[in-house]
């Protein structure tokens, strides 16, 4: 069975948020790969982009941080210089810059201190499913998906469970400013003027400002120096600190970007596993413990694209860029690259190896957060498949209105226990 | 030029390797198991350390300073000799280098 068919003419608005809503438009992607691998796309928005589709291309020019810089935004909304420095973060940074902050909060994400957190993922996991999977029918993205990052969120960040639900919905207000669902300022639909040297141009920015500077106010009242908060504001070797300003657009980061990409993977792996029913089975052998994580996360792709910007005129494909023109690297087009992967619209579990790009792979910015993201996906499906014998499409599912973070918001689901 | 991989298992890959590639590339493009080499050489991932073998060690030059900092956060733990394969540049040098990939 086929998991989902793109229904895009091959023509579709990349810069349309609407374009979306059914699903990233993989027959454009697919045209655009063969026949313009580098297409200037005119924007309604704003200054028109180009867009890099192929996966071989997105891997070169992403390496390439001199001549395509980070430094001017990272999303294909155009942004003043002012705001840009209100705004950034280090994802908005390059090298050596970058790495400046970089080395700081990677101390908190590094393979192995993320691998000591496997037992609490796995207990979450465990109450989340003991609760959801006797429903029977259910949403799975809002039952099972949304669930796991968000608690193991708090588990990181050191917040009251409580706290949860508030913070999970200002991360999405940022995150998903495109959809209504998500947030009341949406982007491309009023002037969020009054907001715009906020992360993500939202209201929702200045209240996590405020809750991240409370938050570390308590924990310094009760002398609690644990967690990745404190590793993260740790003095580095040469004994600079991350100044307040930049600790709360980072925290902003974390609560918006170490959610919805986590939930966003785990609901492409659940559609997955209700069109492709030998997966289930796959999982269940043990056999691809080791690789089920990445191919769910090709397939999820929920970062869509990150924009750069020329720092100089290049040619490639025939045409020239010009310094200062937008260049956007689709990873979800790179993901579905027929030159790069053997059948992209089939879930492969065992697939090895697997270049897939949804980390940005090749290039400096590769996600911070990609090992733990990494694990709470092989958990979750782990001890999924310990507790069900078939999971089955319930009713029709909803996309994300957003050209920048691929989701499924809504996926109805029928499972029978073991 | 050439370097030579050796696996935890002691098994070894030669590899003619182009001068001005650097070795976490050369070992990429063919596959060297434990190589990975996500963030394409750019200091932000250290999957793509190595031991060198003590005795071409000092060739490899200095070790920097992010460099330094990014190999504390490996998986296998850092050697006196453990360097990011990506910041190794080939050169007459180096040729016949070892390399030993960390078990991990």
């Amino acid at each position: 069975m086929t998991i989902w068919v793109p229904t895009d003419d091959g023509h579709a608005d990349l810069g349309s948020h609407d374009t979306f809503l059914n699903g990233s438009p993989l027959n454009t992607f697919a045209r655009l790969r063969t026949e313009d691998p580098l297409c200037w796309c005119d924007w309604t928005g704003g200054a028109g982009y180009w867009s890099v589709t192929r996966h071989a291309d997105i891997l070169a020019l992403n390496g390439k941080p001199d001549l395509l810089s980070s430094a001017r935004g990272i999303r294909m909304e155009d942004q003043s210089y002012e705001e840009y420095l209100a705004r950034r973060t280090f994802q908005e940074t390059d090298p050596p810059e970058h790495m400046q902050t970089r080395v700081k909060v990677a101390r908190a994400f590094s393979k192995n201190v993320v691998a000591d957190f496997e037992e609490q993922i796995r207990a979450l996991c465990v109450e989340i499913l003991d609760t959801t999977l006797p429903m029977g029918t259910f949403d799975a993205t809002k039952a099972i998906a949304r669930e796991l990052p968000m608690r193991m969120l708090g588990r990181i960040l050191g917040t009251p469970d409580e706290d949860l639900p508030w913070l999970v919905a200002k991360g999405d207000a940022l995150i998903a400013n495109s959809d209504p669902d998500f947030t009341t300022h949406v982007l491309d639909k009023m002037t969020t003027e009054e907001f715009r040297m906020m992360p993500f141009n939202s209201p929702a920015g200045a209240e996590l400002f405020v809750y991240a500077k409370d938050l570390m106010a308590r924990k310094a009242a009760r002398g609690d120096t644990s967690g990745v908060l404190n590793l993260i504001m740790a003095p580095g070797p040469d004994g600079s600190v991350m100044p307040e300003h930049e600790f709360r657009n980072f925290f902003c980061l974390l609560v918006a970007a170490g959610n919805d990409t986590t939930r966003y993977s785990i609901a492409a792996g659940l559609q997955a596993l209700a069109h492709q029913p030998e997966l289930l089975g796959q999982i269940q052998s043990g056999a691809v413990d080791d690789t089920l994580a990445d191919e769910i996360i090709r397939w999820a792709t929920p970062a869509l694209y990150f924009r750069r910007t020329a720092t100089r005129d290049f040619d490639m494909h025939g045409k020239t860029v010009r310094q200062g023109d937008k260049v956007l690297y689709w990873f979800v087009s790179g993901n579905r690259d027929d030159t790069a992967f053997d059948d992209p619209m089939r879930v492969n579990l065992a697939r090895t190896p697997n270049k897939h790009l949804s980390f940005g792979q090749g290039g400096p910015h590769l996600c911070l957060g990609m090992w733990l993201a990494r694990l709470e996906v092989r958990v979750l499906f782990q001890e999924l498949a310990k507790r069900i014998r078939s999971i089955e499409p319930a009713g029709a599912q909803k996309f994300l209105r957003s050209n920048f973070v691929g989701g499924i918001k809504s996926l109805p689901v029928t499972v029978t226990l073991q | 030029m050439k370097a030579t991989w050796i696996q935890p298992d002691g098994s070894q890959t030669t590899l003619d390797v182009t001068a001005g590639t650097s070795l976490m590339e050369a070992a990429t493009t063919r596959s060297v198991s434990g190589i990975i080499g996500e963030c394409g050489g750019n200091l932000s991932c250290a999957t793509c350390h190595v031991f060198v073998d003590p005795a071409w060690f000092a060739k490899t030059g200095e070790v920097g300073g992010f460099e330094g900092q990014m190999l504390d956060l490996a998986e296998a733990d850092r050697e006196p000799t453990s360097r990011l394969s990506c910041q190794i540049r080939m050169t007459a040098a180096l040729d016949g280098i070892v390399l030993r990939v960390p078990e991990v």
